[in-house]
């Protein structure tokens, strides 16, 4: 039985939808990732499921326990529905002690002083804090009240957990080491946690499932590396990956017993291909294919597109090459440079292996070279 | 570093030293510091002019109350007593000693409600949002710009009927209701800069809406309540309109007590200046203590809530 | 034995379950019992608000339509007899035009002489604080306590004619406040005297929320000192010159306390204004539903301020 249902969500703000339709189902023990740009309806999602926004429509059940229904104008409070949460800016009570502030929720539930006490203390220590207990929060540092803000919400062992964006106000070498802790805090714990982000690199480094959220619609939800390697439209596509998904625009056609992609200044073969594909005839499609999967040879080979490097961007462990194609730029990735300079001509082959090919008016993913039905 | 280059910042040193020295004996400089000076010297005298006219009348009314009925009569008003006397002191707290305990009794009582009930106001008005909060907290604030003077009559009958005339509930009810939307505003402002998420926090901890107020908004509130204490302190002492019109022989308000007292036959200024005096410690006191929170409420009444 | 041991085990089960039906219930209703104190403060606070100010204009204005007067209340409907009989009225008018003149005297000299006050004390000048103190001191005190020692100040060999007898003009000696053909201008003084300080205090604080930004930005373009008040920051503070001119305008009309004090509304009727007529005509003569015509009045000329004040400012919103 999924920890939480939401069914059919829906939240307007005046005409604007910022919820639509929205249907997940979020299982015991996963670390459920809400990602999305600015404004696609996450934060939206996470507070309705705290119970801190009332839907116009739709359903949210914690097991089988109705907590929202809009339809029923039931709406179980926030303080009733045993979840804890972790605010963007921490939410630190600041006219408390850590000790208070993490013995804050306790204390409303009326347990002994020596409960409280042991409880404070080992949920601080197990999160490294337990020497500041006796500190304000305006004496801690980002990554410390941080720490604070989830104590608390660990100390009372909920049900669910919410956090909204509880990394985006650290500084970046914080935030990758923050990355592995809460990782390894969820390992330890087992709970459920429902994490928004629009940070792509730490949705996919944590999450065990994503839901791709845009414009208060789901895009897709699905494991990691699914929604890497088989997204399930442009958007999805687009979203994830940094640098982007290179697409190009074209046309797909048969010829001479071959799916090729007329992509304007050259036709590319496809070489493994599904039924449905080979069905299909000057069909305009748009090609995606990812910077790490755009393969460069000094050598022409058939099948292959003549293109000029434009700009190297060394980033260190890696180097961006932007390609010029003449018509277009495509964005390819490499570890080495190997005798490759500004300006020199290349010849551009795409690992089939990872070719995407998205329907240009629908924009679903209609070919995922390896994904097999 | 080449020898050219030394040589060239030494000169500028040099031509810097020549053209201070140019400058600084000139006749314009000299002349344009000597107006500096004198615009000062107007500017501090002016200010203490100000001060001067300022505080004449407190002045003349201390020294009088400290003069003998003869001292009046023979020094000027303006000049310290010859023998300094208590005598219209120990006279004005014969006439006044009741009522002054009245009065800080009712004053008190009738600040703490009005604060309380302005901060659980300013409150929900802020953090407990419903349909219309903004409509009512304008018809709140209305209340502030009240001419008393055009609701006397149904105050007075209700007074009555309620059957507290003349008591110190009628002080302290009244008090409080008309100072409910003045604490309203300034606590309403105050916690409108508390952040929501700090609201939502107590929220997803369990916290009810009581449990929110109690261990999280109230103790965040001492600087709202000691602005709203001494300005409602300050309002509620100083009234006399009331205390005209709803006390009798009965329960008398210092405001009250001292106009009886200075408008005897026989006007004593000593005694008058006295009583003046005695009646304004408080709020001498809480001026000279707290004042910073008086000017802080003084001032959010006048710049909009 | 095992059909008992069922039906046992099925009777716990329903126990237990209508326990946990029912704790909850109850836990839902301490909360909700929380929510409910408050709320019910809140909302007891809006009714007796709404009963002390709002019900209290509307009895105000039914008692103005009746012919109540002398101790034993009677509620005969008589319309607009009684602002009628206002408008007739000579007192009505002195009152009225007493209240105009002492706002046309006592508004614009606060206002000058807070600002000059403020502008003063913003020249970085040594323990501003100190006079700022001083400054506001009378505005802290009560109108009684003013009013006395004012009084003390006004009459005929009193502080003021002293000091001037001290500068040799013994010539302008004046019954102040017992000379029907000054005392108005005597109260006006005596007011200004009181509130000028708050009156700085808004300026300077008006004044210090100027950017520094356009401060420079203006002495770059070559302003300084009094052009650099009267183009840069004398534009900037209109809204507080606005809130300030509004609480003077305010309190010309509710003036009582101090003026009751001082003159009582004499010589004669030199210096009644509105707020000591209506009630004198009360309280005094008790004339109810008269005094009640003349106090609707009162308020709605104060309303007739207020309202655009707070429209223009929350407009902002």
């Amino acid at each position: 039985m999924p920890n939480v249902k939401i069914r059919n969500l829906v939240k307007k703000y005046g005409d604007i939808y910022a919820l639509d339709k929205i249907n997940l189902d979020i299982n015991d023990g996963e670390l459920f990732i809400l990602l999305g740009p600015s404004g696609c309806g996450k934060t939206t999602t996470l507070f309705s499921i705290a119970g801190l926004i009332k839907p116009e429509e739709g359903e949210i059940w914690f097991g089988d326990h109705l907590v929202t229904s809009a339809e029923r104008n039931y709406i179980e409070r926030p303080q009733d529905r045993n979840i804890a949460m972790v605010f963007q800016d921490y939410a630190i009570y600041p006219h408390l002690t850590v000790f208070k502030n993490i013995a804050f929720p306790l204390q409303i539930i009326n347990l002994s002083r020596e409960e409280i006490k042991k409880r404070v203390f080992d949920t601080a220590k197990s999160l490294g804090i337990e020497d500041l207990l006796e500190r304000k929060p305006k004496q801690l540092s980002g990554g410390q009240r941080q720490r604070v803000a989830l104590a608390r919400a660990i100390v009372r062992e909920p049900n669910v957990f919410l956090m909204d964006e509880p990394l985006s106000n650290l500084d970046a070498k914080l935030r990758v080491f923050a990355r592995a802790e809460l990782k390894r805090l969820h390992k330890r714990l087992g709970i459920t946690i429902i994490y928004v982000t629009h940070d792509q690199i730490e949705a996919l480094s944590m999450g065990t499932t994503i839901a791709i959220l845009n414009k208060g619609k789901i895009e897709q939800v699905g494991k990691p590396d699914i929604i890497y390697n088989v997204p399930k439209n442009l958007f999805v596509a687009g979203f994830i990956g940094s640098p982007p998904m290179n697409m190009i625009d074209g046309v797909l056609k048969q010829e001479n017993g071959y799916t090729c992609i007329d992509l304007g200044f050259t036709k590319y073969k496809l070489s493994d291909e599904l039924e449905k594909i080979k069905k299909m005839n000057n069909k305009k499609i748009i090609l995606g294919i990812r910077p790490e999967d755009v393969l460069i040879s000094k050598q022409n080979a058939s099948n292959s597109i003549k293109a000029n490097i434009d700009i190297i961007e060394p980033m260190g462990r890696e180097f961006e090459i932007h390609l010029d194609l003449g018509e277009k730029i495509l964005i390819a990735v490499l570890r080495k440079m190997d005798s490759l300079n500004t300006g020199d001509e290349v010849y551009l082959t795409f690992n089939d292996k990872k070719i995407h090919l998205f329907d240009k008016n629908t924009e679903e993913n209609i070919f995922a070279s390896n994904y097999k039905d | 570093m080449s020898s050219h280059e030394v040589n060239q910042t030494e000169t500028l040193d040099v031509i810097d030293d020549l053209k201070w020295e140019k400058i600084h004996s000139s006749k314009v400089f000299r002349l344009s510091k000597i107006k500096q000076i004198i615009k000062r010297v107007i500017l501090y005298n002016v200010l203490i002019v100000a001060l001067i006219v300022t505080v004449i009348p407190l002045w003349s009314g201390i020294m009088s109350a400290f003069k003998t009925q003869a001292d009046l009569s023979l020094t000027s008003p303006l000049a310290p007593p010859t023998i300094p006397t208590f005598e219209p002191f120990i006279y004005a707290w014969q006439e006044l000693q009741q009522p002054l305990i009245n009065s800080v009794l009712f004053t008190t009582l009738a600040t703490i409600f009005s604060c309380l009930l302005g901060s659980i106001c300013g409150f929900v008005l802020t953090k407990l949002k419903f349909k219309g909060s903004n409509t009512v907290f304008l018809l709140l604030t209305l209340g502030i710009f009240l001419p008393y003077q055009s609701i006397i009559i149904p105050l007075f009958i209700t007074i009555r009927n309620l059957g507290i005339y003349d008591t110190m509930w009628a002080m302290i009810l009244v008090h409080s209701v008309y100072g409910i939307p003045m604490t309203t505003l300034l606590f309403r402002s105050y916690y409108e800069s508390i952040p929501e998420s700090l609201i939502n926090a107590a929220k997803t901890d369990g916290a009810g809406i009581m449990a929110i107020y109690r261990r999280l908004i109230f103790p965040l509130s001492p600087l709202p309540f000691v602005v709203a204490g001494v300005f409602q302190f300050t309002s509620i002492w100083n009234d006399y309109l009331f205390a005209l019109i709803l006390t009798g022989a009965n329960f008398e308000p210092a405001s009250f007590a001292l106009s009886n007292m200075a408008g005897g036959t026989e006007t004593a200024w000593n005694n008058t200046m006295a009583g003046t005096f005695l009646y304004s410690l408080p709020i001498l006191l809480i001026f000279v203590v707290l004042g910073k929170y008086l000017m802080q409420g003084l001032m959010a009444g006048a710049v909009k809530g | 034995m095992e059909q008992i041991s069922e039906e046992i085990d099925k009777i716990e089960d329903f126990k237990n379950k209508k326990k946990r039906k029912f704790s909850k219930e109850i836990i839902n209703n301490i909360f909700a019992r929380d929510k409910l104190i408050i709320r019910l403060i809140f909302v007891t606070c809006c009714i007796l608000v709404a009963y002390f100010v709002y019900y209290f204009i509307v009895w105000n204005i039914v008692v103005s339509m009746t012919d109540w007067q002398g101790l034993i209340q009677t509620n005969n409907f008589v319309g607009f007899e009684n602002y009628l009989r206002m408008l007739d009225d000579p007192i009505f008018w002195t009152s009225l035009t007493n209240n105009l003149v002492f706002m046309l005297v006592f508004i614009p000299s606060s206002i000058v002489i807070g600002l000059f006050l403020a502008i003063l004390l913003d020249q970085k000048i040594r323990k501003e604080s100190v006079f700022r103190t001083i400054y506001l001191l009378p505005y802290a005190l009560s109108f009684i306590v003013t009013a006395y020692l004012w009084q003390w100040m006004f009459i005929e060999d009193g502080v003021i004619n002293f000091i001037l007898d001290l500068f040799g003009l013994g010539s302008l000696k004046m019954a102040w406040i017992s000379d029907p053909d000054i005392a108005l201008f005597s109260v006006s003084f005596a007011l200004v005297w009181q509130f000028s300080g708050y009156i700085m205090l808004i300026f300077l604080a008006a004044i210090r929320t100027v950017p520094q930004s356009h401060i420079m930005a203006a002495q770059i373009d070559g302003a300084s000192g009094i052009r650099l008040y009267t183009r840069v920051i004398i534009p900037q503070i209109k809204t507080s010159t606005f809130t300030a001119f509004v609480i003077l305008m305010i309190f010309s009309l509710k003036a009582f306390d101090f003026i009751w004090i001082l003159t009582d509304g004499g010589p004669g009727w030199a210096t009644t204004i509105l707020p000591i007529t209506v009630f004198k005509l009360a309280f005094k003569s008790n004339q109810f539903a008269y005094s009640s015509a003349i106090a609707t009045t009162l308020f709605l000329i104060v309303m007739v301020i207020v309202i655009p004040y707070l429209y223009i400012t929350y407009r902002k919103r």
